[in-house]
């Protein structure tokens, strides 16, 4: 019976690490940036089919994968956040959406005259010239027109809808890109799959390795906050964007910052997940859902609430798990329900 | 120093600056008063890049500022003290000093600029590690101040630092902007404080509506008969 129990608290503990690391990163990006990331799992989905393909069509070992999936959703992260949320900070739609919108407009002009045989051209090197042509409309609206205007913002809670919206159709986006990748299939490999043996019960090798990882971030990313002169930057910007800017914070800057380590932590997570469970192209939403619950039951915005539930958050799985294998969501969603009746704030929310 | 030419400010579709000119020159200390809702916070956001003029231009020490982010207007010189303290509550009262010197130029030498505002604020040395919430209405507004002095500006705009203390604490705030002077820290101060701030200010501007309603010496806006009526109750 004692040992049962001990196994259903490591097997939570091993859950949890897991949970922390997705709900920090989701946190991160709602603090911070206020920017409710329903494509969150998407990232998480990234990192874990880019590692099953490093692995089976590239022998590289997934450890080696976290160095590569972590700059990249970065990268991703970050370069999303600059173009796409950066215009949703601001009043009007500027470059990008310009971009985009003209292309499209353009593009669908020029098929309609194809389809009637007015021009003969190949219909990508069509989008090519509608893209140039877009572009450069775009970079001289913002040069003259919209310049003055270009950096006025609006007001905090239009952008959190706005965002929510936008992070909603970017999960249909990157979900479908990577269905035309890598399929509807759902696969896994094996990896350090050896039983280890902690306090009687067996557990993988690859689950240890997953939670030693993700408090090894935790930590690295609570030494960030709190000791560098970028982290502190982070968190003022998180109580008080305006003034931070005022104590010379290029707050786009730091806006993309906490998208992209938003992200990253997703797509390392990605990795962790591929080590131990099997990956497929659909498996975003439901990680998106145990961030969201997570971060609801840590706090909305608090890092560290996020870090703690996510662990309380695996234990019950873990507790659920042990009687009814299939109940494990079903619980998570009934501690939602609760929590948002009882203490809507969570753990440490204020 | 500082100029501010025509300038024009609207919320959406509420003007609230009309044509708006100023100068504030190196060295002084120039009071901005009046009312409530008369523009002043706005003024001082719209110098510090928080809201742009959609026509006029401000320039300081010859160069155009209105249209660079208030990230950069900071590394010029430029610091903004803000109305209602606005500290990093969860931060410590270190942690919000050493944001005030956030800019790269001012990081490099922040221990230096920690000991000055220590020496100017000896209780902020004494709450280095607290929360800065924890702190009483009077050491938040020095707090605010130690932040804004930790660029090394050339040019402070304060804004309201009197309002909600004590008699007392007031007369140690308008000390210090005093002393601020004398360090040759150019100053554009808001207050509601009229009388005392006409006092300390070198050259003052009455500021209604959105309009400059009045301007000159200190002591000559004490003995205006428009501010006597509006603003001291005589
Ligand atoms: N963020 C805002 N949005 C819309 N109107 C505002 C905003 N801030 C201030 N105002 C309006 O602008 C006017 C000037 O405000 P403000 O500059 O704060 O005045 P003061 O600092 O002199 O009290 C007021 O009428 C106020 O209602
Ligand atoms: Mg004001």
């Amino acid at each position: 019976m004692l040992t049962s129990i001990l196994d259903v608290l490591i097997a939570g503990l091993l859950l949890g690490g897991l949970y922390a690391l997705i709900a920090m990163g989701l946190s991160l990006q709602y603090g911070v940036a206020r920017v409710f990331n329903i494509s969150h799992g998407e990232f998480i989905m990234l990192g874990g089919m880019a590692t099953l393909t490093l692995f089976t069509v590239f022998k590289i070992n997934p450890l080696i994968a976290i160095v590569i999936c972590g700059p990249i959703t970065f990268v991703l992260g970050y370069i999303i956040h600059r173009t796409f949320f950066r215009h949703l900070l601001t009043s009007l739609p500027i470059f990008g959406e310009i971009t985009i919108l003209c292309t499209l407009f353009l593009w669908t002009v020029f098929r309609i005259l194809a389809d009637y045989n007015y021009v003969r051209l190949n219909q990508f090197a069509a989008l090519a010239i509608c893209l140039v042509i877009a572009i450069i409309l775009d970079f001289a609206l913002n040069r003259t027109a919209f310049r003055r205007i270009h950096e006025s913002r609006v007001a905090a809670g239009v952008f959190e809808s706005t965002s929510m919206l936008f992070s909603f159709g970017l999960m249909f986006i990157i979900k479908n890109i990577a269905f035309i990748g890598w399929g509807p299939s759902i696969r896994s490999y094996s990896f350090l799959q050896q039983p280890v043996s902690i306090a009687g019960a067996l557990f993988g090798m690859n689950r240890l390795v997953t939670l030693g990882f993700s408090i090894l971030i935790g930590l690295a990313f609570y030494f960030f906050l709190t000791r560098t002169r970028i982290g502190k930057a982070i968190r003022a910007a998180a109580s008080d964007p305006t003034v931070a800017q005022l104590m010379g914070v290029n707050i786009n800057q730091v806006l993309a910052l906490c998208f992209g380590l938003g992200a990253a932590m997703a797509g390392i997570a990605g990795v962790l997940i591929s080590m131990c469970y099997p990956v497929n192209a659909n498996m975003g939403i439901e990680y998106t859902i145990i961030a969201i619950i997570v971060v609801a039951l840590g706090g909305l915005g608090s890092i560290p609430g996020s870090f703690i539930g996510g662990f309380a958050l695996g234990i019950i799985g873990s507790i659920v798990s042990f009687f009814e294998p299939g109940l494990a969501l079903v619980a998570y969603y009934f501690i939602f329900g609760l929590l948002l009746l009882i203490r809507p704030k969570g753990i440490l929310g204020k | 120093m500082l100029q501010v030419k025509n300038i024009n400010v609207f919320y959406g579709r509420i003007q609230v600056l009309w044509d708006l000119c100023l100068e504030v020159k190196e060295g002084e200390i120039l009071a901005l008063v009046g009312a409530n809702g008369a523009g002043k916070t706005t003024l001082l956001n719209t110098i510090s890049g928080i809201i742009r003029p959609s026509s006029g231009t401000i320039s300081f020490l010859g160069r155009r500022i209105d249209n660079l982010p208030p990230h950069e207007i900071v590394q010029l010189g430029i610091s903004h003290i803000p109305e209602g303290r606005r500290l990093f509550a969860d931060m410590s009262v270190l942690e919000n000093l050493e944001m005030g010197a956030y800019s790269r130029g001012s990081w490099k030498t922040r221990q230096k600029t920690l000991e000055e505002v220590f020496h100017l604020f000896p209780r902020l040395r004494e709450r280095a590690g607290q929360p800065a919430r924890t702190l009483s209405g009077g050491e938040q507004q020095m707090l605010a101040m130690g932040r804004g002095l930790m660029s090394k500006p050339k040019l402070c705009l304060i804004d309201e630092p009197s309002n909600g203390l004590a008699p007392k604490l007031v007369q140690e705030v308008f000390q210090i902007i005093r002393s601020l002077r004398e360090q040759g820290i150019t100053i554009l101060l808001v207050e509601q404080n009229v009388r005392q701030t006409l006092e300390i200010a070198d050259r003052a501007c009455v500021l209604e509506n959105g309009r400059i309603a009045l301007e000159g010496c200190g002591e000559e806006l004490l003995k205006s008969e428009h501010v006597r009526k509006a603003y001291l109750g005589l």
